[in-house]
């Protein structure tokens, strides 16, 4: 009687411990599955190619996009292009005169010259005596891209010399050529010769070098040049502007850009050059053109008016 | 052939006034939508002098009111602070920089071996980490507040400034120092035509000899805006509002034309009598305090941000 019970009580442990053990192992199988398919989902099918360096090549092309916004942006699009708009904004009541249209070169009809290039009459000049479009508020002044220019006038004897100009260029810009993999940056480019002239230059020889700064890093840059270089910048007190009187349909009054030029002395100014300046085999000036979106007559006005919005100093001589 | 299909095309064109991509704002809405030009096609001829429209009367009349507002803003002087989508995106984006870009040429810029390599190659470490982390790595590591040794030579890092500032705790809505990264507009206590206390733009009236920015002028050097350095946008108005008030007859019209303008220092002075009280508000923070058809006229001239 006694047995049989015992018999029995182990027979139910056993099965009761078979029924854990087999639980458990269900478990731990649930989980080797969980395991292996996250082993699975880190590692790549099949292995990366590889470039000629060795390093893996992935399977998208990866782009770099902003990595922050960038404060002097958002200054423009929070405060400066309102003002910018209510400054240049012309009202025009429906008594003025509308403006003169000019007639296309071709007559726009004619089959015969239909996908003939059909600029407004006037000569190759004429847009510098269009006045600007009318200002609205998805056409106010905006800044599209910051170039730095330098000729390195050593080069003509030895190209090596345009090392420390393009190194230089490079810590100033932090830009470099599809950086990020972006295919439309260009990073710092050589400039060469476009015309022979003798006993001066050759045609394609290189001469300097200049770089775009477009986005981000054309902001980062306006804002370092506002508060470590005009500052700090000896007998300088603001760009340059023409006489009053001065005609607004030339063509650099009218395209809308401003440049202007930073002696060699500036360059130990910027903060990425002059931690390092000993580095450098020497300084370089350099030529600032800010581009814009303006064109037109008196564009480059605007655009003056644009950068004063950004703390660019401006004086007449 | 040509000039006799050149003056037939522009013959046969539609009366066309202004081309206008869109409509600028603080102009009024046009019924009928601006015709817009076509590239390539050919351009709108100029209508003859007698199809313009004869030009209005804009001389003033006897019962018109003519004023002028003050919009007096105060731009935000913080940047914003991101959302977390954009910092999420950011932090991405600077990770997928760190991963792609061609390592620093430390040889141009340390002497090899010196201090300030290994200071540098310590901190790019700890980016590093942070940026991609390493193996086996305690979750808490980059939370526990780690005492700063600093190396001899090293410079002691500079302390951020807080964005929320006293005047912000205090909710004293009468200094410039608060809401950093919004704009603000001064807000006004005055009286009304009737006579009542009510909040509003800074307002003037316009003299018959006066043009309208003169006002904004004077209204910005009364006693209490003459401790105020003021820059005022432009010279033309950035809008207009025509009310209708219970107290005018039939035939008064009101003007009452808006300016721009910033504040660059300083701070109100209220006199006690043209104006009572003021504050510098945000936009949501002005409508409570308003008048509804106020409200209204004022609205779209004040920056959402």
């Amino acid at each position: 009687m006694s047995a049989a019970p015992a018999a029995l009580k182990n027979t139910v442990k056993t099965a009761a411990q078979s029924a854990g053990r087999v639980a458990k192992a269900a478990q731990r199988t649930r989980w080797r599955q969980i395991l292996e398919r996250r082993a699975k989902a880190l590692t790549p099918r099949n292995p990366l190619k590889r470039d000629e360096y060795g390093m893996p090549i992935p399977h998208v092309n990866v782009i770099v996009r902003d990595t922050a916004q960038p404060r002097l942006a958002d200054h423009y699009f929070n405060t400066v292009r309102d003002d910018i708009m209510y400054m240049s904004y012309t009202h025009t009541p429906a008594s003025t005169k509308p403006q003169r249209s000019i007639r296309p070169t071709y007559d726009p009809e004619d089959p015969y010259v239909k996908h003939r290039y059909n600029p407004p009459i006037g000569g190759h000049m004429a847009w510098t005596r269009k006045p600007m479009s009318p200002v609205t508020f998805d056409s106010v002044v905006e800044l599209e891209r910051i170039q730095l220019h330098t000729m390195v006038k050593e080069t003509l004897a030895s190209r090596s010399h345009l090392l420390g100009a393009i190194m230089a260029f490079r810590a100033i810009s932090g830009e470099s050529q599809y950086a990020g993999g972006q295919r439309t940056t260009e990073g710092v480019q050589i400039v060469r010769g476009k015309s022979q002239i003798q006993g001066w230059v050759r045609k394609g020889i290189p001469l300097g070098v200049k770089v775009d700064l477009k986005g981000p890093k054309m902001y980062e840059f306006l804002a370092t040049l506002t508060e470590f270089v005009f500052p700090r910048l000896r007998d300088f007190n603001g760009l340059q502007m023409p006489r009053p009187g001065a005609s607004l349909q030339t063509a650099s009054a009218a395209s809308g850009v401003v440049s202007f030029g930073l002696p060699a002395s500036a360059m130990s100014l910027f903060p990425q050059i002059e931690y390092n300046l000993d580095s450098y085999p020497k300084s370089y000036g350099m030529h600032i053109h800010f581009i814009t979106n303006a064109q037109g007559e008196g564009a480059q006005n605007r655009v003056r008016a644009l950068l004063s919005g950004f703390q660019i100093p401006f004086v007449r001589v | 052939m040509f000039s006799r299909n050149a003056l037939r095309a522009f013959r046969a064109q539609p009366k066309v006034h202004r081309v206008h991509a869109a409509r600028a704002l603080a102009t009024a809405a046009e019924s009928v939508p601006a015709p817009v030009a076509v590239p390539g096609e050919a351009p709108a001829p100029t209508p003859a002098r007698s199809q313009w429209k004869k030009p209005v009367d804009n001389k003033r009349g006897e019962k018109d009111i003519v004023q002028t507002a003050v919009i007096l803003n105060r731009s935000p002087t913080l940047s914003r602070t991101a959302t977390a989508f954009e910092r999420a995106y950011y932090s991405y984006q600077s990770r997928i920089q760190r991963a792609l870009y061609n390592p620093l040429p430390t040889e141009f810029y340390f002497k090899p071996g010196s201090l300030l390599e290994g200071i540098f190659m310590k901190e790019e470490n700890e980016r590093e980490r942070k940026a991609f982390g390493r193996p086996n790595l305690n979750p808490n590591f980059y939370k526990k507040e780690k005492a700063v040794e600093l190396l001899p030579g090293q410079e002691e890092p500079p302390k951020l400034m807080p964005r929320i500032t006293e005047a912000d705790k205090k909710k004293d809505i009468k200094s410039l120092d608060r809401k950093g990264e919004r704009n603000l507009y001064l807000l006004i206590q005055g009286k009304d035509e009737a006579g009542e206390n009510v909040w509003r733009l800074p307002q003037s009236d316009v003299t018959e000899t006066e043009v309208l920015y003169d006002a904004v002028q004077r209204e910005l050097r009364s006693p209490y805006g003459f401790g105020m350095d003021t820059w005022v946008v432009s010279r033309k108005p950035v809008g207009v509002w025509r009310p209708t008030l219970p107290q005018d007859s039939a035939d008064t019209r009101r003007f009452l034309f808006f300016y721009k303008a910033h504040i660059l220092a300083g701070q109100v002075r209220p006199d006690g009598k043209s104006i009572l009280d003021f504050a510098w508000l945000t936009k949501e923070e002005i409508e409570p305090r308003v008048d509804q058809y106020y409200w209204s006229g004022v609205k779209d001239m004040l920056s959402d941000f």
